[in-house]
C-alpha cells in the first residue's frame, strides 16, 4: 500500500491541452493528454514534437516555448502551478510558440580589430571597427564595401536613408574617435568585394571623440553625441553637394568623390559628461544617454530637453521601442538592463529590470516588430534575448570569446554582434512571433 | 393554720423528709412525742374527692406537718403574682418616686482636720533604696532588658551572605563555589569516571584547559585519601589575600555600542565604488602607477615591465604602448585637456611624452616638446649641472636626466610646472636642497626649492587652487608658499614612514598614507596634528587619493585591498569633516609581497582604478 502511494505521488499527472497560434505545420492535435507534472520546458517541447511527428513523418524537431496564462514556463509544470496557484484539477491550456532562440550560427565575419559598432537596420550589416574602417556585409563573411577615411576608431554607425526608395543604395553615417562624423553613399553592386568607398561628407565640429550617431527618420539630419558633452545636429546634404555627387558618381571607379565639409546646424547643450548614446525615433524628438547618469529627451525644434531622467548610473546605450515605441531601454555601468516608461507619471523608477548579465551592458536594441522582444550585449561576452513577459532571458548567445561591444537585430530574425574578439557573429533563424 | 400564726407543730427542723420515709411518724412535737403519719387517701379516693370538691385545686399537702392545707384567696393571688415575677404584695409600688433622705448640705467640716503630712513632700527613702538596688543589679548584669538574640543553630553554608556588608569596610563577597555534583562523590556512577584515554588526553592539554577535578571511585568513604592539593590551595589563598589590592575598583557598566560614533548609514552615502566590472590586462609586470586624463576617457599606466600604456576606460582597450625599457615608477597626466602629454619617471629620468591623442593640436604639442640642443645651465643655481634636458630619441618627447632615482612626478594645475622627487638615501652635500625639483616645461628650465629640506622627501604635490607646494618627508609634511618663498606649516603625522599624500580639492584637508598602514587626515585650519588617524590596513599603504568632485577618498595597500571612505568636508568652519568607512575592495592577488600599488579615482565618476602587483588594473564601479 505504502509503496503504491509513493509511486503515485512521483508520477502525478496533469491534464493538458496544447494550443497554438502557429500555422498548420506546427499545429498539434488539440486533444487533452495527461502529462507527468514534473515535466519542464524541455519535456514539454519533446511532447509537442512527438505529437507533431505523429501527424507528419518528416518532421524535424524544433524547440518550443510555453505560455500558461500569458506567462512563460521556466520551471517544472508542478512548480509553476504551485507558484501561480493554478488548480491542477481541470485541463490546463498551454500555448506553445516557437522558441525565441537562434537555430543557426553563421560563420564569424573576421575583422582586423575590435568591432565597435554594428547596424542591421537595412539589408546589409554595417560594422565599425577599431582600425578606422567601416565595413558593409551582405551576408556572413561577405564584405561588399569598406568605408575608408576615418583616422581613428569608428565608434558608431547608422543608416541614414536609402536612396531612390530601394533598399540597395544607402546613405550611411559613421562617428569616430577622430572627432568627425562622416556620411557615405553605398551603391549595391553585384559580386562586389571589399570595394573601397570614401566619405562624401565630413562633419567637423566636435572637440572630442564622437561616441554615437543617429539619423532622423526622414533623413534630413543626423545627430551625434560626443565626449565633449554635446549633441550636434547636422544636415545630411548641402544643396550644391547633392548635385555634384550624383553627377560624378561612376560605377566601380576609384575616382575621389568631391568631399564636402559640414558644420553643425545646432547643438543640444545640457549634458555634463560624455553623451554615450543618441536615438532619434521620431522626427521631432531625440533621446540621449550620458555618463552624467541622465537620459534626456530633446525637442528638435526648440533644442530644449523635455524630459530629464536621473538614473544613478552611467548609461552606455539606450534604445526606444516596445509598447507604442515609448519604452526606453538602457544599460550602463552595471549588469542590469533597465526599461523605463516615461509616460508613467511621477516616478523615475524603471518598470522592468533584467539582471542576468554579469558585467557592463554595451548595447540594447528593441526588436523592430515585436513589442516585447529586445536584446542586450555585455562585457561578459554574452548576448541575451529578452521578453518583457519573463524575467529570465529567452536565449543566451555565448559565442564571443571576449567582450561584446555592439549588437543589433538584422532582417528581423537574426542577431548580429561584434566584440573584442574582432569577429562579427550572426545568429540567425530566430523566430519572433 | 399558717406558720406565723401558730408555729410548726413538727420539731424536726430543716432536715430532708426522706429520713422519715420508712418511719411511721414524721417527727416529733414540742412535747417530744411522735407525730404519727396520717393515713393517706389512695389515688382513686383522692381523685373522687377532688372531683367532688370544687376547691380541691386549692388544697395542698404540707409534708412536714402532714396535713392538708387549703389556700386562701389572698394566698393564691400572692402565688400568682410571684409566678408573674411581680412583687408579691399587691400594694407594693415599684415605681414610687425616690425620696432622698440624706441631708447633704449639713456637713460643714472635713472628716479629719489634720494638716498635710511632711512625707508627702520628701522623696521616699525606701523608694530610693529600691532604685539603688535595681541599678546595682543592672550594672552587675543581673537584670537584662533586651532579650538575647536567638543564635541559629546551624550555619547556612550555601546561603547568601547579605548581612556582612554593614561593617564599615566595603565587603567584597567571595565568588561562589560551584555546588558539588555527582561526579565529586567518593563513589560516583561509572559514567562519570573518565577512561584511561581521556585521562592521557588531559595530560596533553594546556594546564589551564585541564579539568580541575578528575572523578575517582572509592569503595568506602574511609578509603578516600587526604586532599592532595590542600597545602597548595591554602598557600594560593594566602597569596591571593596578600596580593589582593586593597583599593576598590569601580566598574563602569557602559554599553560598548553607545561609545561608537553615530555615523550615517552606508546606503545614504551612495554612490561609491563597490564592484569590479572591468579589468585592463596587458602589462607583464607589476603596475606601479596609474593616472587618468582630465576628461576620464583614458587612463595611463606605468609598469615595472618597462612600458607605459594608455587604455580606453570604457572598453578596456590598450590604445598605446611605449616600450621604455626601464621600470617605470610614476606616471602623471597633464591636467590640461588640450595638452594630452604624460610625465613619466623612470630610473634617473623624467620623460615627458606626447600621447598623440590630440590630432589637431599636435603641432603645438610637438613644438612644446622640442628641446634645443643642450640647454645651457641657467640662473637657477647649480640645478642645471645636475639635471639635463634633452630630446628623447626613442619616442617623441623630452628626457630630463636627474642625478638620482626619481620616485614621483606631479603636475601643477596649470600644466606647465611639474615637480620631481628624488628620495636620495644618502644626504649628499646638496641632497637636501636638490631632492625636490620643479621643472618648467615651456622654458625647459629646472629650479630647486629655495629652502633646505629637513628629512628625506617621499613625494610632493601642488595645492589644487593656490600656489602652495606640499612635500612629504618620511616623518612629516612640509607646506611651502611658492609666491612668498617660505615655509608655511609643518604637519606632524607621527607615523613610521609616510608613503603617499593627497590634497582635498577644497585645499584645506590633506590625507597622508604611511608604511605602517595608518592613514592620517589633516585639517590644515585645525592643527598641525592629524584630525583623525585611521588604522585600517594591516600592511603598507601604497597610495591615497581624493575624488575630485564626490566626497570620497581611498587608500590602497600591499594587503591587496583598497579601502573607500566617505570624507565630507563642510564649508562651515565649525563643523569637522565627516569620515565614514564605506567599502573594502578585494580582487588583486599578492605578488612578491606587494598588493595594490596605486589607486586613482575617475575624475568624474565615483569609480576607483586600482593597479596591482599582479599586473592588472581594475576598475571598481558604483
Amino acid at each position: 500500500m505504502d509503496i503504491d502511494g509513493y509511486v503515485e505521488d512521483t508520477s502525478r499527472k496533469v491534464q493538458v491541452r496544447f494550443v497554438t497560434k502557429l500555422k498548420p505545420p506546427f499545429k498539434a492535435p488539440t486533444t487533452s493528454i495527461a502529462l507527468p507534472s514534473n515535466l519542464t520546458r524541455m519535456g514539454l517541447s519533446a511532447v509537442v514534437n512527438n505529437l507533431l511527428e505523429s501527424g507528419n513523418d518528416d518532421w524535424k524537431h524544433e524547440p518550443f516555448d510555453f505560455l500558461i496564462d500569458g506567462e512563460f514556463v521556466r520551471m517544472s509544470l508542478e512548480d509553476f502551478l504551485l507558484a501561480k496557484g493554478i488548480s491542477a484539477e481541470k485541463t490546463l491550456e498551454i500555448e506553445y510558440i516557437r522558441a525565441v532562440a537562434p537555430r543557426k550560427e553563421e560563420d564569424p565575419s573576421l575583422h582586423d580589430d575590435w568591432v565597435s559598432a554594428v547596424d542591421g537596420s537595412s539589408r546589409f550589416i554595417l560594422t565599425g571597427c577599431y582600425d578606422g574602417l567601416g565595413r558593409v556585409w551582405e551576408a556572413a563573411g561577405v564584405c561588399t564595401h569598406v568605408l575608408e577615411g576615418h583616422n581613428d576608431a569608428i565608434t558608431s554607425v547608422g543608416i541614414v536613408k536609402s536612396i531612390d526608395n530601394e533598399d540597395t543604395n544607402l546613405v550611411v553615417a559613421t562617428g569616430s574617435k577622430d572627432k568627425t562624423v562622416k556620411l557615405w553613399k553605398l551603391y549595391a553592386e553585384p559580386h562586389a568585394e571589399n570595394l573601397k568607398i570614401g566619405a562624401y561628407r565630413t562633419l567637423r565640429g566636435h572637440t572630442a571623440s564622437v561616441q554615437s550617431v543617429a539619423a532622423q527618420p526622414n533623413a534630413i539630419m543626423v545627430c551625434s553625441g560626443s565626449w565633449d558633452c554635446r549633441i550636434n545636429l547636422w544636415q545630411t546634404k548641402s544643396s550644391e553637394e547633392d548635385t555634384v555627387s550624383t553627377k560624378k558618381r561612376k560605377k566601380g571607379s576609384k575616382e575621389e568623390e568631391t568631399q564636402s565639409e559640414g558644420e553643425a546646424v545646432s547643438t543640444l547643450v545640457g549634458h555634463t559628461q560624455c553623451v554615450s548614446s543618441v536615438v532619434w525615433p521620431e522626427n521631432g524628438t531625440i533621446y540621449s544617454a550620458s555618463w552624467d547618469h541622465s537620459i534626456r529627451r530633446w525637442d528638435v525644434e526648440t533644442g530644449k530637453d523635455t524630459l530629464n531622467m536621473f538614473c544613478g548610473k552611467v548609461i552606455n546605450c539606450i534604445d526606444v521601442g516596445g509598447e507604442s515605441s515609448a519604452l526606453i531601454a538602457g544599460g550602463g555601468s552595471d549588469p542590469i538592463l533597465r526599461i523605463w516608461d516615461p509616460r508613467k507619471p511621477g516616478t523615475l523608477a524603471p518598470s522592468f529590470q533584467f539582471s542576468s548579465h554579469t558585467s557592463w551592458i554595451t548595447a540594447c536594441k528593441w526588436h523592430g516588430r515585436s513589442w516585447f522582444h529586445l536584446l542586450s550585449s555585455s562585457y561578459d561576452g554574452k548576448v541575451m534575448l529578452w521578453d518583457l513577459r519573463t524575467a529570465w532571458p529567452l536565449a543566451i548567445l555565448d559565442s564571443h570569446e571576449d567582450k561584446v561591444l555592439c549588437a543589433d537585430w538584422w532582417n528581423g530574425d537574426s542577431v548580429v554582434s561584434g566584440g573584442a574578439d574582432s569577429k562579427l557573429k550572426i545568429s540567425s533563424e530566430i523566430c519572433i512571433p | 393554720m399558717s406558720v406565723s400564726q401558730v408555729g410548726p407543730r413538727n420539731t424536726i427542723g430543716d432536715v430532708p423528709l426522706e429520713w422519715y420515709k420508712d418511719e411511721e411518724h414524721i417527727g416529733y412535737d414540742v412535747a417530744g412525742k411522735k407525730i404519727k403519719k396520717k393515713e393517706r387517701l389512695d389515688k382513686l379516693d383522692s381523685f373522687l374527692a377532688r372531683t367532688d370538691d370544687a376547691n380541691s385545686w386549692r388544697k395542698i399537702i404540707d409534708d412536714i406537718e402532714d396535713e392538708e392545707v387549703e389556700l386562701t384567696k389572698e394566698e393564691t393571688k400572692l402565688i400568682r403574682r410571684m409566678l408573674k415575677g411581680k412583687a408579691p404584695h399587691a400594694d407594693f409600688d415599684p415605681h414610687a418616686p425616690y425620696v432622698d433622705w440624706f441631708a447633704w448640705d449639713g456637713a460643714k467640716h472635713p472628716l479629719s482636720n489634720a494638716p498635710e503630712p511632711k512625707r508627702r513632700f520628701i522623696p521616699s527613702k525606701w523608694e530610693a533604696k529600691k532604685v539603688v538596688k535595681y541599678i546595682r543589679a543592672i550594672r552587675k548584669g543581673l537584670i537584662k532588658f533586651d532579650k538575647p538574640k536567638e543564635e541559629p543553630r546551624f550555619y547556612n553554608l550555601w546561603g547568601d551572605e547579605h548581612d556582612k556588608s554593614g561593617h564599615g569596610l566595603s565587603y567584597i563577597p567571595a565568588p561562589k563555589p560551584k555546588l558539588p555534583g555527582h561526579d565529586e562523590s567518593y563513589n560516583p556512577s561509572l559514567e562519570y569516571i573518565p577512561t584511561q584515554e581521556e585521562i592521557s588526553a588531559y595530560q596533553l592539554m594546556f594546564e589551564e584547559d585541564q579539568p580541575k577535578f578528575i572523578p575517582k571511585r572509592f569503595a568506602s568513604l574511609r578509603s578516600v585519601p587526604a586532599y592532595e592539593k590542600s597545602v597548595r590551595e591554602s598557600f594560593d589563598r594566602c597569596l591571593d589575600l596578600y596580593l589582593c589590592p586593597r583599593a576598590r575598583k569601580k566598574r563602569i557598566n557602559i554599553d560598548p555600542e553607545s561609545l561608537k560614533p553615530k555615523l550615517p548609514s552606508r546606503k545614504d552615502l551612495k554612490p561609491y565604488p563597490t564592484t569590479c566590472y572591468l579589468e585592463y590586462k596587458g602589462h607583464k609586470g607589476p603596475v606601479a602607477s596609474i593616472c587618468t586624463d582630465p576628461s576620464g576617457q583614458h587612463i595611463a599606466s606605468g609598469s615595472h615591465d618597462g612600458t607605459v600604456r594608455i587604455w580606453e576606460v570604457e572598453t578596456g582597450r590598450c590604445i598605446k604602448i611605449w616600450e621604455l625599457g626601464e621600470p617605470v615608477q610614476h606616471v602623471a597626466w597633464n591636467p590640461l585637456p588640450e595638452l594630452p602629454i604624460l610625465a613619466v619617471s623612470m630610473g634617473q629620468d623624467v620623460l615627458v611624452l606626447n600621447t598623440g591623442l590630440e590630432k589637431e593640436e599636435n603641432k603645438k604639442i610637438e613644438d612644446l616638446l622640442r628641446v634645443e640642443t643642450l640647454s645651457v645651465p641657467d640662473e637657477s643655481g647649480c640645478a642645471g649641472s645636475s639635471v639635463s634636458w634633452s630630446q628623447y630619441d626613442k619616442y617623441e618627447g623630452i628626457r630630463i636626466k636627474h642625478f638620482k632615482t626619481v620616485s614621483s612626478v606631479e603636475w601643477h594645475r596649470k600644466g606647465d610646472y611639474f615637480s620631481s622627487v628624488m628620495p636620495a638615501d644618502i644626504l649628499l652635500f646638496f641632497g637636501s636642497y636638490f631632492s625636490v625639483l620643479i621643472h618648467l616645461l615651456s622654458k625647459k628650465i629646472t629650479q630647486r626649492l629655495p629652502y633646505k629640506l629637513h628629512g628625506l622627501p617621499v613625494c610632493s604635490t601642488f595645492h589644487p587652487t593656490r600656489s602652495i607646494f606640499f612635500v612629504a618627508t618620511k616623518k612629516n609634511v612640509r607646506v611651502y608658499d611658492l609666491l612668498k618663498k617660505k615655509s608655511m606649516k609643518k604637519l606632524e603625522a607621527g607615523v613610521r614612514e609616510i608613503s603617499s599624500i593627497s590634497i582635498h580639492p577644497g585645499g584645506d584637508n590633506v590625507i597622508v598614507g604611511s608604511k605602517d598602514g595608518k592613514l592620517c587626515w589633516f585639517d590644515m585650519d585645525l592643527s598641525s596634528k592629524p584630525y583623525k588617524i585611521l588604522n585600517s590596513h594591516p600592511k603598507d599603504i601604497t597610495n591615497v587619493a581624493f575624488h575630485r568632485s564626490y566626497p570620497l577618498f581611498a587608500s590602497s595597500s600591499d594587503d591587496c585591498t583598497a579601502y573607500v571612505f566617505h570624507g565630507m568636508v563642510y564649508s562651515d568652519l565649525n563643523q569637522n569633516p565627516l569620515i565614514v568607512p564605506l567599502e573594502i575592495l578585494h580582487g588583486h592577488t599578492s605578488v612578491n609581497g606587494r598588493g595594490v600599488l596605486d589607486c586613482k579615482f575617475h575624475p568624474r565618476q565615483p569609480w576607483l582604478f586600482t593597479a596591482g602587483a599582479d599586473s592588472v588594473i581594475k576598475l571598481f564601479c558604483h
